[in-house]
């Protein structure tokens, strides 16, 4: 609840805010959102799996996007960015995909 | 996570509801008495301090979610215009692209500068060319007799005595006039033009149909030294006269000359312009 209610408003304060990202930040932020949305599906999984920590989605989220981050940013200053932002959208699609799929199969029993 | 560990079998109220789901789970897995406790995925009471927690975390949740909406509306807002996300290879075609269409506009550009120029540069013949036409016809209206004309010159008085003066001494006065650079000469109504004659009458002169009789009076307009010298230079045409036709010849300089006949302006029948 806590969580539809959160990403609600937060796509209310960007819609309205409009913020300028900063430039360093640029290259960040959609890795950022990418391993923010894996956290965000792997703790709706272990919702359903009855699993479900709020210690451990704060820390997992926190983790994700800061390792997306530190590779992207260690890629960047090897010379390998695009590559290794590649990778870690790869990954982290395939966790998505992972994620959602176990969601599908809570949903509807399958 | 959890940093009480409990031994599987004690479990009271207080403690399932500190312990995970999964650590229940594995709780369940490990008793041996072979019975399953009941997991209650709400326990039937809180204490405060718990539901404080409970809501802590919870709006912990939420916030992470907002970032996490926030983060994802800004990123969508700024890729809509950027360049960020694209590969090299785009990139370089993107780039090839826009240095074609600047090569493109700027050859277009040099087009245009040149019709620019050579318009401008046609607008200033066509105003040079007016302006020579003006001028040209100015001074081919003079020539031709179509306007009066004023000027510096001379005026000649010839009084016949008893002897006519042909048509011929008339005719080479002209000449001399003309070759003195005369511009503009009139032989008393009848302007003097390319195409005037002098012919003889039994009495008097015939000058491009009209009759003239002495005295005689020529004017001409142009450098009045000249023109005195051209008439009385010695042995020239005025002597002659006078000589020849015992006439009085008196030459007289003056700065206005002014020359009112004018000459109807002629039809031309087959001359037609060159292009």
């Amino acid at each position: 609840m806590a969580a539809i209610l959160g990403l609600i408003i937060g796509v209310i304060a960007g819609l309205f805010l409009q913020p300028d990202i900063p430039v360093a930040l640029q290259p960040y932020l959609p890795i950022m959102v990418v391993a923010a949305l894996d956290a965000l599906l792997g703790a709706a999984r272990s919702y359903f799996e009855r699993s479900f920590s709020d210690r451990v989605f704060v820390v997992s989220f926190f983790s994700n996007v800061i390792t997306a981050t530190l590779l992207v940013f260690l890629g960047n200053q090897l010379g390998v960015g695009s590559q290794l932002s590649t990778a870690v959208i790869v990954v982290l699609g395939i966790r998505i995909f992972s994620n959602v799929s176990a969601l599908r199969r809570f949903i509807f029993k399958g | 996570m959890e940093e009480r560990k409990t031994a599987p079998g004690s479990l009271d109220s207080q403690q399932q509801e500190s312990l995970k789901a999964n650590q229940g789970e594995r709780a369940n897995d490990d008793t041996s008495t072979g019975t399953f406790p009941v997991v209650r995925r709400k326990p039937p009471h809180k204490t405060s301090h718990q539901l404080k927690v409970k809501a802590l975390t919870a709006l912990l949740v939420g916030l992470l979610c907002a970032l996490l909406g926030f983060g994802y509306v800004v990123q969508v807002r700024n890729t809509k215009s950027s360049y960020e996300g694209l590969s090299e290879e785009e990139l370089v075609r993107i780039l090839d692209e826009t240095s074609t269409q600047v090569d493109k506009l700027e050859e277009r550009k040099s087009q245009l500068n040149q019709q620019l120029s050579s318009i401008k540069s046609s607008a200033d013949k066509q105003q040079e060319a007016a302006r020579i036409a003006k001028q040209n016809s100015e001074s081919s209206d003079i020539l031709a007799g179509h306007i009066p004309a004023v000027g510096k010159g001379i005026i000649v008085h010839i009084d016949e005595d008893d002897d006519r003066i042909d048509a011929a001494t008339m005719f080479t006065l002209i000449e001399e006039l003309r070759n003195a650079g005369s511009e503009v000469i009139s032989l008393n109504e009848v302007r003097v033009v390319t195409s005037t004659y002098v012919k003889d009458l039994k009495q008097g002169l015939e000058c491009d149909g009209q009759k003239l009789s002495s005295p005689y009076e020529i004017r001409a307009i142009g450098d009045p030294e000249a023109l005195q010298n051209a008439v009385q230079i010695a042995g020239g045409v005025g002597s002659r006269i006078k000589v020849q036709f015992h006439a009085t010849v008196s030459v007289e300089q003056a700065n206005d000359v002014r020359i009112d006949q004018i000459r109807k302006p002629q039809h031309y029948q087959y001359a037609q312009t060159v292009e």
